[in-house]
């Protein structure tokens, strides 16, 4: 069971971001231009630095049949970009230069916590777990009232805590993640 | 013999130049970036917003789009010819980019071919050179980047024969000797271009004889040796064109930023001409500091040039109407404090040398509209305190810090009221005395303990202290009253000291030593009971720092000015990433920072109210050390956090407060940022609860005879009510938060 987790929280974060819909490595260009649209539908626009945005509600029930729903943080357009620059250049192995990319869109949305789960994993993968686990605890405690993103902070916190040999911690951790999002 | 020791010589010159000039590498200083600016769909920035950004970068305004380094402005719309630049992660191609608004700001990006263009950034700003102590300060361009235009004037104007002569050029020479001898003083140097660049780039600037024969051998061996091209490129990199305070201007490259605040090859006919008028004599023909005479040589260029057939009679008469169009400051941009800082930083990892002659491109986290917000807003508080509080003896003087507090990058420094000063850097420098800026720190140690909360109703009463050297210590509060039994948060909020040293004293100053050293705090305080009202010496960096991480929920985040470095030609050499590092309990930093929110509605931190925005909210302390020596204030929004010092260099008594002296410059500082309010996420572990403000029980708002507060605390919390105000509190009820809402809809 604990290898099934560790399994799932370094390879959720690491395979990147399936978590955080980013856009596929082509959508933008590098930074020698402009980045280009998005080829694939962008997440709603969440305000820069916004709280989180109710979801979307299914349209065929009526608003008053709904279950409350959860509000969930997504990424707006632009720190979208940003994060699809960023895993192009992390496929090249420029771990430095997306991690500048992440810390623009940071500038950008500063409150998101998705923006520093991304950041965290790219720390990890920059070989710098322990600033990553730094992102984590950053990330969650963003994340108050999205039981998704706080899945996620704890996933990076996991992954984190693993790559540090700190094996009993992390599997605590990606116990959390699981409770918070079993799916 | 004189044949041959004369032979010698000429011989030793040749090597000299040739071996000199043939390894030509010019030492370079560091060149030091703002940040760039970030445009994206949803930034909150207006149309005049985004033509002030561009004026500060030197684009133009035009009606239709030329060249890059232009824009053009129409109803809610403007197009802008970005420049090719580079940036610390790359670089990007000249492009045209067109920017839509609509009311809450930038609505939509398009590139040229109408393609949505999610973010770019504008160009960054250069705000200065790390250069060496003997001041030379230089771009260098490339012949691509120069105007075909300075090379055929420079040729009109100091060197007709320049194509065809062999360094020397005699008929000019002996015109010269002529006239100096005449007036028996050398008065026409007849030299050319060569000889000139010889003078600038071998010999010294005393006009002798020998200096003349020895400049004369060198331009001929120059000219022997090297084509006209690299010695015009080399020229036009090299000489000498202005003075900035102990920088020395050397270059066209630099020269046209320095005076036109914009790249060479943007430069127009009279701008160009301008400079030309300069080589002259710089100091003399100074445009800022001697403008009519500099007018009248530049319109004596554009004649000669008409003359030449360099451009056409018509141009000239057109470019002499021109004003001069040189930018008002020395530079543009130029921020000593910052960069101070800047190169305080630098300097654990670079030798002296390498960063000020390997041509380093440093990227800052400054942003210029934010530093200019802080001086403005320091020079024109301290202007009405100078009003109210003049001293014959001393200025008042002051410091600013801004920061982002998420990323720790430090967005402004103001180091004292004459910004263009590069001396005593008060924001680094001044070591003060912090007074009840330590007050959070002190709370928030009490709250890590369990034993209190914002409610928990402590005694404001006289202290008395033994001392280690027997004698007695018996703070004051400011008022000289005490207030009896009052709740946490009015303690803070009204920053009652007696309260706090018993608070203090009961939870042990080790405690509080440490929580500030978690925070950033670099030596450990002495640890006597005046620690807790702030006997603590430190710089306002260093307030800034301990309060990042009060800003940031409990992380600490190492300030940073530096973001990136880049080697001369463009590799990246070091970065300086994010760190953060929780130091806090997040539920604690929360339940203080809604005691410092009621520091800004009920306690020290009032007066603002009447400067900022209403609705935004904010939280803050004051600080004003013994006598009144030193005036502070620290505080922060949902955007940027800012820590003022207000006080005389020499520790007079200012005779004015935290909320006197530094709160109002805060509070303008503020306001000019259109900051977003502070709304922090409520942790795990507290609710936001309604309290009376003076006693600490339950009331929710409306409760007659009451002063109902919003404090977090811990979830669970029993707080009994206030009488006739209901039935008892417990934290975390769904009234809390519908209160909540309507307190904000209030304020």
């Amino acid at each position: 069971m604990k290898l099934m987790l560790g399994a799932l929280a370094l390879g959720g974060l690491l395979a990147g971001c399936a978590l955080l819909n980013a856009p596929p490595p082509e959508t933008s260009g590098n930074t020698g231009g402009y980045p280009q649209p998005s080829q694939r539908q962008a997440p709603p626009p969440a305000a820069p630095g916004s709280q989180p945005a109710p979801s979307q509600e299914s349209p065929n029930v009526p608003p008053e049949q709904q279950a409350p729903q959860q509000p969930s943080f997504t990424l707006g357009p632009a720190a979208t970009a940003l994060v699809g620059d960023a895993h192009t250049q992390e496929q090249s192995r420029n771990f430095g230069l997306a991690t500048e990319t992440l810390e623009r869109a940071l500038s950008i949305e500063p409150r998101n916590p998705l923006v520093w789960i991304e950041l965290g994993r790219e720390n990890i993968l920059a070989g710098n777990p322990a600033q990553a686990y730094g992102m984590g605890r950053k990330a969650l405690y963003l994340a108050s009232g999205d039981p998704r993103a706080q899945s996620s902070a704890w996933q990076l916190i996991a992954a984190s805590l693993r790559a540090q040999g700190r094996n009993d911690e992390a599997y605590v951790a990606e116990e959390k993640a699981v409770a918070l999002n079993p799916n | 013999m004189g044949l041959v020791v004369g032979g010698a010589y000429i011989y030793y010159l040749n090597l000299l130049v040739t071996h000199q000039f043939e390894g030509l590498r010019w030492t370079l200083p560091a060149h030091v970036y703002a940040a760039p600016m970030d445009l994206y769909a949803g930034l909150p920035l207006s149309e005049p917003q985004l033509e002030h950004e561009l004026q500060r970068l030197s684009y133009h305004g035009v009606t239709d789009l030329e060249q890059p380094g232009t824009y053009r402005a129409t109803d809610n719309r403007v197009d802008v010819a970005l420049r090719a630049v580079q940036f610390a992660d790359g670089s990007r191609p000249a492009t045209v980019l067109s920017i839509f608004f609509g009311p809450t700001g930038i609505q939509d990006l398009r590139d040229s071919s109408n393609r949505q263009v999610p973010v770019t950034r504008l160009d960054p700003l250069l705000i200065g050179s790390l250069f060496p102590v003997d001041g030379v300060d230089r771009i260098v361009v490339t012949p691509q980047e120069v105007p075909p235009l300075l090379p055929a004037a420079l040729k009109a104007v100091e060197d007709r024969t320049f194509d065809t002569n062999r360094g020397v050029d005699p008929f000019a020479m002996l015109r010269a000797l002529w006239v100096d001898l005449r007036s028996h003083r050398i008065e026409e140097g007849g030299s050319t271009l060569t000889q000139q660049l010889v003078k600038s780039y071998f010999l010294t600037n005393r006009q002798t004889l020998g200096r003349k024969v020895r400049e004369a051998i060198m331009a001929i061996s120059l000219a022997s040796h090297f084509s006209k091209d690299d010695l015009m490129n080399a020229y036009i990199n090299e000489i000498f064109l202005g003075q900035d305070g102990n920088r020395s201007i050397h270059g066209f490259g630099l020269a046209s930023e320095f005076y036109f605040g914009k790249p060479l090859s943007e430069l127009d006919l009279p701008q160009v001409a301008t400079l030309v008028a300069i080589v002259r004599g710089p100091t003399y023909y100074d445009p800022r500091s001697h403008a009519p005479r500099t007018l009248a040589r530049r319109n004596l260029v554009l004649q000669i040039l008409a003359r030449q057939g360099v451009v056409k009679p018509e141009q000239a008469q057109v470019a002499q109407q021109q004003p001069l169009g040189v930018t008002i400051g020395a530079s543009g941009a130029y921020y000593p404090a910052y960069l101070d800082l800047v190169r305080r930083t630098l300097r654990s990892d670079y030798p002296e040398k390498e960063l000020t002659e390997a041509g380093l491109s440093v990227y800052t986290s400054l942003q210029p509209r934010v530093q200019e917000l802080a001086e403005q807003s320091l020079d024109a508080q301290l202007q009405v305190l100078d009003k109210r509080h003049h001293r014959h003896d001393a200025k008042l003087e002051g410091a600013v810090v801004v920061t982002s507090p998420q990323s720790g990058d430090v967005l402004a420094i103001v180091g004292g009221r004459n910004v263009d000063f590069d001396g005593f850097n008060r924001a680094l420098d001044a070591n003060r005395s912090i007074g009840s800026l330590i007050k959070p720190f002190v709370y928030l140690t009490a709250l890590e303990t369990g034993r209190y909360n914002a409610a928990t109703v402590i005694q404001d009463q006289p202290v008395s202290i033994k001392l280690a050297n027997g004698r007695y210590w018996r703070p004051e509060n400011f008022t000289r009253r005490n207030y009896g039994p009052v709740p946490v948060v009015r303690a803070l909020a009204e920053s009652l000291n007696d309260a706090t040293v018993g608070v203090g004293m009961d939870i042990g100053l080790d405690k509080i030593s440490g929580t500030l050293q978690r925070f950033g705090l670099q030596r450990a305080p002495d640890q006597v009971p005046a620690m807790l009202l702030g006997a603590i010496d430190i710089p306002p960096l260093e307030v800034a720092q301990i309060y990042n991480g009060l800003a940031d929920g409990g992380f600490r985040t190492p300030l940073r000015a530096v973001r990136a470095v880049v080697s001369a030609d463009d590799k990246p050499l070091k970065a300086f990433p994010l760190q953060v590092t929780q130091v806090a309990s997040s539920a604690d930093v929360y339940e203080v920072e809604s005691m410092m929110e009621q520091v800004m509605t009920h306690g020290t931190g009032v007066p603002a109210l009447r400067i900022l925005p209403p609705g935004l909210t904010t939280a803050g302390k004051s600080g004003t050390s013994s006598q009144d020596r030193d005036s502070w204030f620290a505080g922060f929004s949902g955007g940027e956090l800012a820590v003022v010092w207000v006080g005389y260099d020499h520790y007079q008594p200012t005779g004015l407060t935290g909320s006197e002296g530094a709160l109002p410059v805060w509070a303008h500082l503020m306001a000019g940022l259109g900051t977003t309010s502070l709304e922090m996420p409520a942790p795990e572990g507290v609710t936001d609860t309604w309290i009376d403000y003076l006693t600490g029980l339950g009331a929710q708002p409306g409760c007659a005879g009451a002063i109902p507060v919003q404090v977090a605390l811990p979830t669970g919390t029993q707080v009994p009510p206030m009488p006739g105000c209901g039935s008892g509190t417990t934290a975390g009820t769904l009234l809390d938060r519908a209160g909540k809402l309507l307190h904000r809809l209030v304020h």
